[in-house]
């Protein structure tokens, strides 16, 4: 199906922003919210893992009900697995589309990968101290 | 040790009535602070010493042989990228300043992905801001537009609009309304007295379709505008317009979505048309601590906010140019030196991949997703906590942090005074 994603701050992101490589910033991350409307639409339930697919990339996320949130609106706080999906066009302003790309998403049993993990996708080395 | 009057180092709010327990070099309690300022001062994830990629593994190092590394990257490149500032005091972005001009580098801060289309739009037309003070002491009318101020700094309605009684609003609870324009319902959203919901990229023609109303144009306003009802902009519009004094407050919402600066400068152009009725101020929901601070510096020293290009000699600045994602994008820069930020974690993915491609050098207090990214890591004390120095609150309010202990990092200041003193006999 296809969404329009939003992304933004949260409260908790904010509060484990100083510990990227723990599972409570990866859990809020890597959260996709999502009109329950539209969960039901696709056939999945909390917690379950979804790969969201834009035109610049794609990463596997958790879904959650957001009942704020219209049909066919996604949003995901923002960090590294939101910016897997966003382009670098900044149309002369220096500033991306953070809060407008058109992305698909399907159901998928793969896991959500850890923040150490996207950024050796980019090119990184892992520091796991 | 119980501290008083501590200036809170998370978000542009800048707290700083904070009391803050001390024991030896940690922070055991702190009062008066919302969730993220608890998180700051008691979290201590702290990196322990300068690390240094090696292959596929990590080493540590000296801070001496970390610092002389980066002055080599740095002086061996042709178009390094000195990036962040945000997270750190004035004095420290002072030198990193100084040092971008001696490189002939570009130096930008976070209000790239951040405000920066609101200096855009102020460049354009000029800000009628207030500091906080008015708008606590003043304010009958608040809004926030394209802003959760819940999330993102949740003590701004405490301390200065919808729960904060001022000399001139006996009761907030009676006297103030709060109105809040989102793309998305939000806890924001649901203590207001109205929320116009827009649809997403509609904030532009929602208001031109305000200010036309403003105008007394409205007989041309349709039935409704980007999802918001014509019966519900009138009621805005007679809101403001019989404001006392009414201050609009607007967050990312806006400097992201489509149109960008042109939403700013639409929203500063509604401001003005309201002065015409009434008192209007309007500013942005700054976000990472000091990022006003970084515009002041780069500003009185540079003579531009952020983006600035010293490979001419002279400062040069032109967003979309000079800005950190299109140099990224175009994989222009050829070494980073990034500063109390996170561009791995904030910037889009392609972004973060000529990072991993380029000798990038983080110096910071914490793991981040740039560290991964990084060639050399250099840890820091926490501003705020371990280290002082100044920083501007988001209404452009200079407030001296304070240290609350000494510890055993050294603080920003001192790393960026070294690497410039290495430089700078280097280049002679
Ligand atoms: S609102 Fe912002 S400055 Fe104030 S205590 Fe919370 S995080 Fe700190």
């Amino acid at each position: 199906m296809n969404f329009l994603l939003n992304t933004g701050r949260t409260i908790r992101q904010g509060s484990s922003v100083e510990r990227k490589n723990s599972a409570t910033y990866r859990e809020e991350a890597s959260a996709v919210s999502m009109n329950p409307v539209d969960m039901f639409e696709m056939m999945v339930e909390q917690g379950d893992r979804v790969r969201v697919k834009s035109g610049s990339g794609e990463v596997v996320m958790w879904v959650r009900p957001d009942p704020g949130l219209g049909r066919g609106k996604v949003f995901v706080c923002l960090g590294p697995y939101a910016n897997h999906l966003i382009g670098t066009e900044t149309h002369g302003t220096g500033m991306p589309d953070f809060k407008s790309t058109p992305v698909s998403i399907e159901p998928t049993e793969e896991p959500v990968p850890s923040v150490a993990v996207l950024m050796r996708q980019c090119g990184g080395v892992p520091y796991e101290g | 040790m119980k501290v008083e009057d501590v200036v809170c180092p998370f978000c542009g709010c800048l707290c700083d009535d904070l009391v803050v327990e001390v024991e030896g070099t940690r922070v055991v309690n702190v009062e008066n602070g919302c969730t993220l300022a608890n998180e700051k001062f008691m979290g201590d994830h702290r990196l322990k010493a300068p690390i240094r990629r090696a292959g596929n593994a990590w080493e540590e190092i000296s801070y001496d042989e970390a610092i002389e590394e980066t002055a080599a990257i740095l002086l061996d490149a042709d178009r390094p990228l000195l990036y962040g500032w945000s997270g750190t005091f004035g004095e420290a972005q002072s030198v990193g300043v100084h040092l971008a001009e001696l490189l002939g580098a570009v130096i930008d801060n976070t209000s790239t992905v951040c405000h920066g289309p609101s200096i855009m739009a102020i460049q354009e037309v000029g800000h009628p801001g207030c500091t906080l003070g008015q708008v606590k002491n003043r304010a009958d009318v608040v809004v926030y537009w394209a802003a959760n101020p819940i999330e993102a700094h949740p003590r701004h309605m405490s301390r200065y609009t919808t729960f904060c009684d001022g000399f001139f609003v006996k009761s907030a609870f009676r006297e103030r309304k709060v109105i809040v324009v989102d793309v998305r319902e939000t806890e924001s959203s649901q203590v207001a007295d109205e929320f116009v919901k827009v649809n997403p990229g509609g904030d532009y023609a929602v208001l031109s379709a305000l200010r036309a109303i403003v105008r007394g144009k409205r007989d041309l306003i349709p039935a409704t505008v980007e999802g918001v009802s014509r019966e519900q902009l009138f009621r805005v519009a007679d809101l403001c317009m019989s404001a006392k004094f009414g201050a609009i407050f607007f967050g990312v919402g806006l400097t992201m979505a489509q149109g960008k600066y042109k939403n700013i400068r639409n929203a500063i152009e509604l401001t003005e048309e309201l002065n015409r009725h009434t008192k209007f101020t309007i500013s942005p929901m700054r976000g990472h601590w000091n990022v006003y601070g970084s515009n002041e510096v780069f500003t009185w020293i540079t003579g531009y906010p952020y983006a600035v290009d010293f490979a001419r000699g002279i400062a040069f600045y032109n967003p979309g140019e000079t800005t950190s994602v299109d140099i990224l994008r175009r994989g222009e820069c050829d070494a980073c030196l990034v500063v109390a930020s996170d561009p791995g974690a904030h910037f889009p993915r392609a972004c973060a991949e000529h990072l991993a491609r380029i000798p990038t050098v983080q110096i910071d207090p914490h793991v981040n997703a740039t560290t991964h990214l990084s060639r050399i890591q250099i840890p820091v004390a926490v501003t705020g906590i371990d280290a002082e120095g100044t920083a501007y609150r988001m209404d452009g309010v200079p407030i001296r942090t304070r240290r609350l202990f000494y510890g055993n990092y050294p603080d920003d200041l001192d790393v960026l005074e070294k690497l410039y003193r290495i430089i700078r006999e280097a280049r002679g």
